[in-house]
């Protein structure tokens, strides 16, 4: 059933994609960075701000699905004890870390000129940090201790712990009254967003994804050899 | 132009260390993980070359 995840199919993956998948990100990332700059219209409320979305939104929807991922690998790991689920985990952690601070960083730097402040403690901003949180313990858990197995039982353990807090982040806004504006674009209704700001934020995401694959690869890359080196 | 442009309406500060701080950080992240796997890679190629002359000792030894 998990033959697809074998370390070996995605060894040959990460070498023979990676030079391809820098190619599409190049192109995507040029174009979505003139698109966004250049192109997309000021916002009638939020004026030039509103490219900060660009880099926000993308940023968050990836630190998002990227603790899913961890989340759901770390119950399979949990469950059915096969390491290479943790190693995908322990490999898209850091990943989901920097795209976190990304997202809480460009969400304050953006509060400041729209809400009169960089920080507020709503719904959806406690979450997020609540997030980023998690993501340093999950990181560190894996620097600190040294014995790989209980390293994996534990990370595993705080991965699904912390898939709690993914619906609470999607919903807050829903849920309680936040400084942080309802979801222009969910997957059950069409987006509420002009097809000229949409088009830059979806191949903003597109980019992020890309990078977040080839970072990805080279991370699953070090681990498998890494664990390789140890076990001799 | 360019001015303006750069000043994005009086919000430039904002949106370019926005831009920035991104930039910044996943350059960061993506050269700390190319950093990383070449290291572990020269200690496998060494293993790998440790290996490899221990065989041939080993084979010539055999040969005697």
């Amino acid at each position: 059933m998990f033959g697809i995840f074998k370390p070996r199919t995605f060894f040959n993956l990460a070498n023979t994609s990676l030079f391809w998948l820098k190619i599409i990100l190049v192109f995507a990332l040029i174009t979505g960075l003139i698109l966004a700059l250049f192109f997309s219209p000021i916002d009638y409320l939020q004026k030039d701000t509103v490219r900060i979305m660009y880099v926000h939104v993308p940023s968050s929807w990836i630190s998002l699905f990227i603790f899913l991922i961890i989340g759901i690998s770390s119950f399979i790991s949990l469950i059915f004890k096969l390491k290479v689920f943790s190693v995908y985990a322990k490999s898209l952690a850091p990943i989901g870390l920097v795209f976190s601070l990304i997202s809480v960083v460009t969400g304050s730097l953006w509060g400041y000129p729209t809400w009169g402040t960089f920080w507020s403690w709503d719904g959806r901003l406690t979450s997020m940090f609540v997030l980023v949180l998690t993501y340093i313990l999950y990181v560190s858990l894996w620097s600190f201790i040294k014995n790989y197995n209980s390293a994996e039982k534990i990370t595993n353990i705080i991965g699904i712990l912390g898939l709690i807090n993914i619906p609470i982040i999607k919903f807050s806004v829903a849920w309680w009254n936040t400084l942080h504006q309802p979801a222009s674009i969910t997957l059950t209704a069409a987006p509420t967003i002009h097809s000229s700001m949409l088009a830059p934020l979806l191949i903003m995401f597109f980019s992020f994804c890309i990078l977040s694959l080839i970072i990805f690869l080279i991370r699953y890359k070090y681990e498998i050899i890494n664990f390789r080196v140890n076990k001799k | 132009m360019i001015l303006e442009f750069f000043k994005m309406g009086g919000y430039g500060f904002y949106i370019w260390l926005s831009y920035a701080f991104a930039a910044l950080s996943l350059i960061f992240l993506y050269y700390r993980s190319v950093k990383k796997l070449n290291s572990v890679k020269e200690i496998e190629y060494t293993y790998q070359s440790e290996k490899a002359e221990n065989l041939s000792i080993s084979a010539q030894v055999n040969r005697f």
